[in-house]
């Protein structure tokens, strides 16, 4: 074969020549070829990549999924930590519950938990969170309860001025507010004070937070002055809390308490 | 027999509804009051015993998962069933603005009712809660009344598809 090839000069004039005349239909069949094909491919290729899309579109969200329900596990996690850090500090007649309802009406503010008489709950209880107080406990079932919120209108809890031990009454004041009672208007108060619980409910540990005060009113007579304070515990996003079944020991830990100071007033 | 439980099992849910997904709501001032809504519907459309008693039940039971130690809601749930029944057969409640009007104006009337009860029951002088009439129950109200025409014409459907009455209706060619 290389010998024949060797031996050729050049192209003969007929085989030049069917070349030429040929090749132009073989260029113009193979441009129709390519192009059929082509369209074909780029048909089956879009088909392909719609699938391929919406498939991954299909992972894509159950990814977001995966990663929002992580997500929320780590919230949660984080959470829960806190309360078990919190349940830690206070004692072992703790129980933690979980918010399950919120009051249907816009007149109270309540919400219910999913732990009950069989838990060992009583009306009465105090319900806290790592941020302070919350409630105490109004009605109880064999597995759930209600807790009233420390905001709500029949709401009324023991309280002192951390700074100056001033004694008042933290009533509820509705939409995510409280309001001091009985302050007498001899004391100093001002805004930003921090209030805790007295311990002399009997329900209440002593020092727990309530709320900063954000109010203070001075103006008409009597012996009493008026002072609003915001809640430390935000009620909108209560998820998990603490009911203190009893008060076994001072909290040791807290912040807002003064070590060492007084011993246990509850109970 | 189903004229009892669909009704109850439906205000039951309703209340679950407005206790747990209207209560996450972003807004959380905007939770509509279904269990009211249904409340209205039955007063205009359910006997005043049968209905009665229903609308006592739901009273009830929104006085257990509220925060109100009174039974506030066993007294004016009634009321409102009994007052809606004033106006049963006497209002055209079509247009789905009468119907919103309705059920704002009965809204209104049970929060003045509650508010009036609240004052009297109140061992101690106490702050007025007037604060929550505009910041809490006002924006519930709004929201229930806007609600209620949807809801109405669910219920409407809804209890002509269950209580219709066998030859009855459309479609039946009566005696000659």
């Amino acid at each position: 074969m290389s010998l024949r090839v060797k031996e050729r000069k050049g192209v003969d004039f007929f085989d030049g020549l069917f070349m030429e005349v040929c090749s132009p239909f073989q260029k113009g069949a193979s441009y129709v070829i390519k192009k059929v094909k082509g369209v074909f491919q780029e048909y089956f290729f879009l088909v392909h990549l719609h699938r391929e899309n919406e498939r991954l579109k299909k992972r894509m969200a159950d990814l977001q999924r995966e990663n929002d329900q992580m997500k929320e596990m780590v919230l949660a996690q984080e959470r829960l930590r806190k309360l078990l850090e919190f349940r830690e500090t206070l004692s072992s007649t703790v129980i933690a519950a979980e918010v399950v309802g919120r009051d249907p009406s816009s007149w109270f503010k309540s919400v219910t938990i999913n732990k009950g008489e069989k838990d060992g709950i009583r009306k009465g209880m105090a319900v806290i969170s790592p941020e302070g107080v919350i409630g105490q406990i109004l009605k109880t079932a064999p597995s759930h309860a209600v807790v009233l919120l420390a905001t709500d209108y029949n709401s009324a809890i023991d309280s002192i001025i951390q700074r100056t031990r001033a004694k008042a009454i933290v009533e509820g004041g509705g939409e995510n507010r409280c309001q001091l009672k009985y302050l007498l208007r001899a004391e100093d108060v001002v805004v930003g004070d921090r209030v805790v619980t007295s311990g002399l409910s009997g329900y209440f540990p002593k020092g727990l937070m309530i709320g900063e005060i954000r109010k203070v009113d001075k103006k008409g007579h009597g012996i009493f002055q008026y002072a609003e304070l915001v809640p430390s515990v935000d009620f909108t996003r209560l998820e998990e809390v603490l009911i203190i079944k009893e008060i076994t020991k001072e909290l040791s830990s807290q912040p807002t308490e003064e070590k060492g100071k007084k011993g246990r007033k509850g109970k | 027999m189903r004229r009892t439980f669909i009704p109850l099992f439906l205000g039951i849910l309703f209340l679950i509804l407005q206790t747990t997904l209207f209560a996450s709501f972003p807004i959380q001032r905007v939770k509509p009051d279904l269990v009211l809504i249904f409340t209205l519907f039955l007063g205009l459309s359910f006997s005043p015993l049968s209905g009665g008693i229903l609308v006592f039940f739901l009273g009830y039971v929104i006085d257990l998962f509220s925060g109100n130690s009174f039974g506030l809601y066993a007294f004016s749930r009634p009321l409102l069933f009994f007052s809606a029944q004033l106006f049963k057969d006497r209002i055209y409640l079509e247009s789905y603005f009468l119907r919103s009007l309705f059920v704002f104006l009965f809204t209104l009337g049970e929060g003045i009712v509650i508010l009036i009860l609240i004052k009297a029951f109140h061992p101690e002088p106490l702050q007025p809660p007037y604060p929550l009439f505009f910041t809490g129950f006002l924006p519930q109200a709004f929201s229930t009344a806007l609600l209620a025409p949807v809801l109405f014409s669910i219920f409407k459907k809804g209890y002509s598809l269950l209580y219709a009455q066998p030859g009855t209706g459309l479609g039946v060619r009566g005696k000659t």
